[in-house]
């Protein structure tokens, strides 16, 4: 089968390429097996969590509060110098003078790929897809601080509405909330850290005593259980105005679960970050199935490419085997979007990392020992995790040479080489960004 | 054993071969399993449907590559709740390591059951292509039975199979005596595996296969077939799924060789066949079975690609929700039902945004069971409820089945659909 | 505060534990220190390997014979701590036969019971083994688990009267003239010091035996000797699988509950302290295992550890008494002039009943008692956790209540139980004393649950997030030396988590 456009792998940046081609009226295929980091990491969009260091705050935020020997990304800002109006897309002033500052900071990024106007563009892109009441907003246009399941504090831009209530987190007015039985969020844990009261709630019915994610997840889109549960906290709280919940309000109706339970509990409700799976990633994920689904894109999820053939330059075909059988598809155009090790993108045996799908180079250190540090916590990163797929600045795949190696290929998201998404805190940002961005060049040529 | 036309000493030949082949089978090891590959980023569990609606089930992170790092093979089996396991394959779809966790579930659930036997309703439900015929022979005193609360509370308290199901009714005449009668004609032969389902229970499915491939200008032809096996394989039973298997695939390789193509309309039949046949049960020549069977639709949307679709469809103004099976998923193939009726003009179609409708075959069937599957199925109903079709189309029985009992309203399969739709 | 007993043993590993609960049977009180937690040294960090001493048989037949005898006498008294798996000598074709034959017949010597297998029967047994081997001999090896022996030696020697101070370590030992009186002892978790009066003392301390003789201007001649190895994910064999050669590196592979060891090097070190597996003796280990287990080419790794064998360089002879060439036990006050001191070193996790018979003997003659050793007689105490694959299998399906760790299906409840036992110091004390972490992701969300559990408990103490961080820290030495293919997968997993979603 014939298509215009082959995407190559289902995380964020696969799902935007995707996207963006077929608003573009193309024939497009996805095919992937997994879905990236949507459901393990993505709970709420980062951009650029740690920002240049050199960079200057607006002047109305210098105050003398203002911690400067703050960790990188982390800007303690006292509350009420927060706003919570939504921002429609474009990068705020403060995240913009960042990221422009990035770019020239950092000429290999891919977000300098990309280019500033094109990753507003890019973000609009994914903001269009949440329209509200689910929405993600960017808070006062500069990154902030939002609670995680280890009671830290971490920096990040787009917020899901559900994760708001977290925002200019104040120990004293909030209460975490934590269900018995459930083990990857700890009430405890997390308030001793920030310094605030939680309690657990023992779930009527649950006889094997434990509870998973999404079972949890799917009793919350329950009335009847919003009811018990928010009564119970309603009793047991001392004036806290805010109340925290592990990221499970609900994989459907995650707005109507959280105003709810505003109700019932009398306070504002947010939502956690914890262990995967991600039920904020999920539903991401899903919006972006139903979307391309909707929209005629052939959306082969639980396949992964085995083979590329290329004709000189060109990709002629990929094949997909699913025992027993081998399906070709064409395309005239390609995006290879299957993410770093996790996903299958890069593999690495005891030698050398490669990549399986087009054997596009890696630049990486010769020899496995350098790798890694010797910490599992360093000041940098670790060296391999800078190893990755060149590209020029129409993010086709090129050699160290800079020379092209495939004619109607292009590389976008994690795979890419240059960036470190742990530190910078910038996963979801290049993901949405250079699967946009490619997608529109791939059209382009 | 089906004896291949073929000259007498290689017929003995063939025989012989297939014989030791047999033997080989039954010694064989499991298929390689693969959860040494497992990361643990639980990406599973967020899928599961089982464990989404009942701790019961430790969901498939553990279930499978979990679990069988303690498995060894000499050892009797504990696992008491991998029956618990549906079956619906999203595990595997989600695991970007690869792990074959259905894979390892069914192969320990076969272990488990073997070892602690399977009760005899679970030979009925699985063994239903015996009875079938008998079914349509009597079928308004039998569907009467089926109705009646009476028998539902005996069979219930006797098989245990939960009398809130409703039991599949018989149409009285049979797919295959209708075919009988039908004169199929067409420029090229095209075979159909109709499965047990269509030819007792819901033979306007296998009339409409029938009725679109001629529109098409195909002649259809049906192979000598039995039940493809998978309601034995969904209960682990792997002797009784090779022994349809082995009827099944020398019969399709034959019709192959001869030159058609080979149908299926049920996903499940399909995915059995195409993908389970080979893999799983390691069926000889499975392979070459496998490269020429399709679904339907898949079928139809190749035919586009040569400019051979007849896609002449009238206008139907109708309000339509498609739900995606299982096995549909995982035959990926991608929706071609969808795509093909998309081509409908009037028809207002939404894709059902929801996994598994939670039937599993023969599993929501079972008392214990039951409410699990319903379970799972509220969240099917509720997506429908949201969308508020008139009908409700969908590439399984099971499904078909189990929407019904959910919501009430008319289910039919998509080929019904495009059938109504030719001019 | 001043503590006052007859015999002050110092180290806790297998040793001391076991000189511990002899002494304790014999109705002899005694105080042991360690500084650390049970078998921090070499008895936490072997090969887990039962041995039946057929590995000694050609080359050192009296270890060998103290081997078979002490292996008859663990399976009596612990059997609970070992797992019977039989043990294959594998030979391969570069092997030949000729030491083969001389294997047989050294076993034969020293009451060692083999069995010769064809290679058919071999490779029935166990199938993943290179189908180019010629024959294997079967023995009776099998696995233990060394924390679990010395938490019950531990658990019987205090039932019957001995007293055991962890994270305790000694800050000078005290003479009355020439002979010794006593130590001065710091109790690292509350910060006290204080004395300990003791006419007797024993040197139980592996591997840092001259860093304690040092206070006393003490040497013995030491050599350190580092062993690598490397576990993977899944269990690849159920006998202990040897090569059948003279003894070399890579010649062992050790079934242990999920999983299987490989082993091992022999480095000579300088320090006690720092040492780490290096990328060579990963290499090595593969290759070597691998002509016996084809499979572990493609295997995937979980974890690398090292250790430290104490062994023992003899001097002149004459100014020590050495028992054995397997062990050594040294009394300082012939050696040194300074009485009532001895040291006990070198040796195996194998002997180490039978070493701690020898000093409490000694010590009894010293002592001029006449009371003879019982803990070849009475058995440990068990645990009641299960200790098989197919217990913890049925328990995970039987039981109510949450998993804590996934990977090898540790119950909350477990972990609960553990918290509610003995003062525990910190984190690796905890993990000491179950399989938690211990499996594929090597606690990569257990750990976190675990200070989850902490909190819910009200047990935890300090910075919980600092010190899962150094939980990681940790555990990348383990994990460093085996980063490829999969085990990067997971890496990557969880970096993003921790460093992620978590921001530590």
């Amino acid at each position: 089968m014939h298509y215009d456009l082959i995407v190559i792998g289902m995380g964020l940046s696969g799902l935007m390429a995707a996207k963006t081609a077929a608003e573009a009226g193309q024939k497009v295929l996805i095919v992937g097996k997994g879905m990236g980091s949507l459901s393990l990491f993505s709970n709420s969009i980062d951009v650029l969590g740690q920002l240049p260091k050199t960079m200057k705050m607006e002047p109305h935020r210098q105050t003398s509060d203002v911690d400067t020997k703050a960790h990188r990304g982390e800007h303690p800002v006292p509350e009420d110098q927060f706003t919570h109006e939504q921002v429609s897309g474009h990068l705020g002033t403060g995240m913009k003078d960042g990221l422009s500052q990035w770019i020239k900071d950092h000429p290999e990024h891919p977000y300098s790929k990309v280019g500033l106007e094109k990753i507003e563009e890019a973000f609009s892109s994914f903001l269009s897809l949440f329209p509200p009441p689910y929405s993600f907003q960017a808070i006062d246009n500069m990154n902030c601080l939002l609670p995680t399941g280890a009671g830290t504090l971490r920096p990040t831009y787009l917020i899901p509405t559900t994760m708001v209530g977290g925002i200019s987190f104040d120990g004293g007015h909030t209460l975490i909330v934590g269900f018995k039985g459930f083990k990857d969020f700890y009430a405890h844990y997390v308030a001793d850290q920030l310094k605030c009261r939680g309690i657990t709630l023992s779930l009527p019915d649950v006889p094997n005593q434990e509870i998973t994610a999404t079972a949890l997840a799917r009793l919350m889109e329950k009335k009847s259980f919003r009811e018990n549960i928010g009564r119970e906290i309603k009793k047991q709280l001392q004036g806290e105005t805010r109340v925290g919940f592990s990221a499970l309000l609900g994989m459907h109706n995650p707005f109507q679960v959280k105003e709810d339970l505003e109700e019932i509990v009398g306070a504002k409700v947010f939502e956690i970050p914890i262990l995967p799976p991600s039920i904020p990633g999920m539903r991401i994920f899903n919006r972006f199935k139903e979307w391309l689904i909707q929209k005629g894109v052939t959306f082969l999820l639980g396949y992964s490419v085995s083979k590329a053939t290329l004709k000189g330059k060109r990709c002629e075909r990929i094949e997909v085997f699913h025992p027993p059988v081998t399906t070709s598809y064409s395309a005239d155009r390609y995006i290879l979007a299957t993410g770093r090790f996790m996903g299958g993108g890069l593999k690495a045996n005891m030698e050398k990392v490669f990549e399986p799908i087009f054997n596009l180079p890696v630049p990486q250190s010769k020899s496995r020992e350098d790798w890694f540090e010797k910490n599992f916590f360093t000041g940098a990163p670790h060296p391999i995790h800078q190893a990755g797929i060149l590209i020029d600045s129409t993010f086709q795949p090129v050699d160290e040479r800079g020379d092209l190696i495939l004619e109607n290929g292009w590389v976008v998201g994690s795979i890419l080489a240059h960036h470190h998404y742990i530190d910078e805190k910038s996963r979801e940002g290049i993901e949405i960004a250079t699967g946009y961005m490619a997608a529109k060049r791939a059209l382009a040529k | 054993m089906v004896a291949a036309p073929l000259p007498g000493g290689a017929l003995i030949y063939a025989t012989l071969r297939l014989r030791l082949r047999k033997k080989l089978m039954d010694k064989q090891i499991s298929p390689k399993n693969n959860s040494d590959v497992c990361i643990r980023c639980a990406t599973c569990m967020a899928v599961c449907p089982v464990s989404r609606v009942t701790p019961k089930f430790p969901g498939p992170k553990q279930a499978g590559p979990g679990t069988e790092r303690f498995r060894r093979p000499g050892e009797p089996s504990v696992d008491e709740w991998i029956d618990l396991c549906i079956g619906c394959h999203l595990c595997d779809m989600v695991c970007s390591s690869g792990v074959n966790i259905s894979e390892l579930n069914l192969i320990a659930k076969a272990k488990y059951l073997d070892q602690k036997g399977r009760p005899f309703r679970d030979w009925l439900l699985t063994h239903s292509y015996l009875y079938g015929w008998f079914g349509s022979l009597f079928s308004p005193l039998v569907n009467l039975l089926l109705k009646g609360s009476v028998t539902k509370w005996i069979v219930e308290a006797i098989l245990r199979i939960d009398r809130r199901r409703e039991l599949p009714g018989y149409e009285s005449s049979t797919f295959r005596q209708w075919f009988k009668e039908h004169q199929s004609k067409g420029h090229k032969k095209v075979a159909y595996f109709y499965g047990c389902h269509t030819n007792t229970n819901e033979v306007d499915v296998g009339k409409a296969t029938v009725q679109v491939l001629e529109a098409n200008g195909f002649e259809i032809i049906l192979p000598p077939q039995r039940c493809c096996g998978i309601p034995m394989l969904g209960n682990g039973d792997f002797k009784g799924a090779k022994k349809m298997a082995l009827y099944n695939v020398p019969s399709l390789l034959n019709t192959i060789r001869s030159g058609s193509e080979i149908i299926f309309s049920s996903t499940s039949c399909g995915h059995m066949i195409k993908h389970e046949y080979g893999h799983l049960l390691s069926i000889p020549d499975a392979e070459e079975v496998a490269e020429h069977i399709f679904d339907i639709f898949e079928f139809l949307r190749n035919l586009i690609e040569s400019n051979g679709l007849n896609a002449h469809f009238k206008e139907l103004s109708l309000k339509i929700a498609y739900f995606a099976p299982c096995h549909l998923r995982a035959l990926g193939i991608g929706l071609p039902a969808l795509e093909i009726l998309r081509l409908i003009p009037g028809l207002k179609i939404d894709n059902i945004e929801a996994d598994c409708c939670g039937m599993g075959g023969t599993f929501g069937f079972k008392k214990e069971k039951y409410e699990i599957s319903q379970e799972i199925g509220r969240d099917l109903a509720e997506a429908i409820d949201r969308l508020k079709p008139e009908i409700i189309l969908s590439d399984c029985e099971g499904c078909r089945m189990q929407i019904r009992h959910l919501t009430g309203l008319k289910v039919l399969h998509p080929i019904q659909i495009i059938r109504d739709a030719l001019l | 505060m001043k503590i006052k007993t007859e015999v002050l043993i110092i180290g806790g590993g297998a040793t001391g534990v076991g000189i511990s609960r002899d002494l304790a049977l014999r109705g002899i009180p005694s105080v042991l220190i360690e500084k650390k937690d049970f078998a921090s040294g070499a008895s936490g960090r072997n090969h887990g390997l039962f041995h039946s001493g057929g590995r000694y048989a050609v080359s050192d037949p009296e270890a060998a014979r103290e081997c078979i005898a002490e292996n008859r006498i663990l399976r009596k008294i612990a059997p609970h701590c070992i797992e019977e798996t039989d043990g294959l000598f594998v030979s391969l074709p570069e092997d030949g036969l000729n030491f083969r034959d001389k294997f047989l017949r050294a076993c034969e010597e020293v009451e060692i019971q083999t069995t010769l297998l064809t290679r058919d029967e071999t490779l029935e047994l166990e199938p993943e083994l290179n189908p180019n081997l010629l024959s294997a001999v079967k023995v009776p090896d099998g696995a233990i688990d060394p924390f679990a022996l010395v938490l019950e030696n531990a658990k019987d020697a205090e039932e019957h009267g001995a007293k055991i101070l962890l994270h305790t370590e000694i800050t000078s030992l005290i003479l009355d003239g020439d002979k010794v009186k006593g130590a001065k002892v710091k109790d690292l978790l509350q910060g006290e010091e204080y004395i300990i009066e003791a006419p007797y003392i024993v040197n139980a301390t592996g591997a840092w035996a001259n860093q304690f003789l040092k206070r006393v201007g003490l040497h013995i001649g030491m050599a350190l000797s580092k062993g690598s190895m490397l576990i993977t994910n899944q269990r690849l064999n159920h006998s202990v699988i040897n090569r059948c050669r003279p003894p070399s590196d890579g010649d062992i592979v050790v079934p242990n509950h999920t999983v299987s060891i490989l082993g091992t090097t022999s480095i000579r070190l300088e320090e006690v302290e720092k040492f780490e597996v290096t990328p060579h003796e990963v290499s090595l280990l593969i290759q070597e295992t691998s002509k016996m287990i084809p499979a572990i080419q493609e295997a995937r790794f979980i974890r690398a550890y090292a250790g430290i064998r104490p062994l023992f360089q003899s001097e002149e002879k004459g100014n020590d008494r050495a028992i054995s060439r397997g062990f050594v036990l040294i009394d300082h006050g012939k050696r040194d002039g300074i009485q009532n001191l001895i040291s006990i070193t070198g040796g195996k996790l194998m002997t180490h009943r039978l070493m701690a018979e020898k000093t409490s003997d000694l010590i009894c003659e010293k002592m001029g008692r006449d009371v003879p050793c019982s803990t070849h007689l009475k058995p440990l105490p068990g645990s009641n956790r299960p200790t098989s694959l197919k217990e913890r299998l049925e328990q995970f399906s039987t039981d109510q209540g949450e998993t804590l760790c996934d990977c090898e299906l540790i119950p909350r409840k477990e972990i609960e139980e553990v918290l509610g036992g003995e003062k525990l110091k910190d984190l690796q004390d905890i993990l000491h004393r179950t399989r938690l972490a211990k499996g594929t992701c090597q606690g990569g969300f257990c750990v976190y649950r675990l200070f989850g559990v902490l909190h819910d408990l009200r047990m935890a103490e300090g910075d919980s997030n600092k010190i899962l961080k150094g939980f990681l820290e940790e555990r990348w030495k383990g994990i460093r030396p085996i980063l490829w293919g999969i085990a990067l997968k997971e890496e990557e997993l969880i970096e993003s988590i921790y460093k992620g979603i978590f921001n530590l």
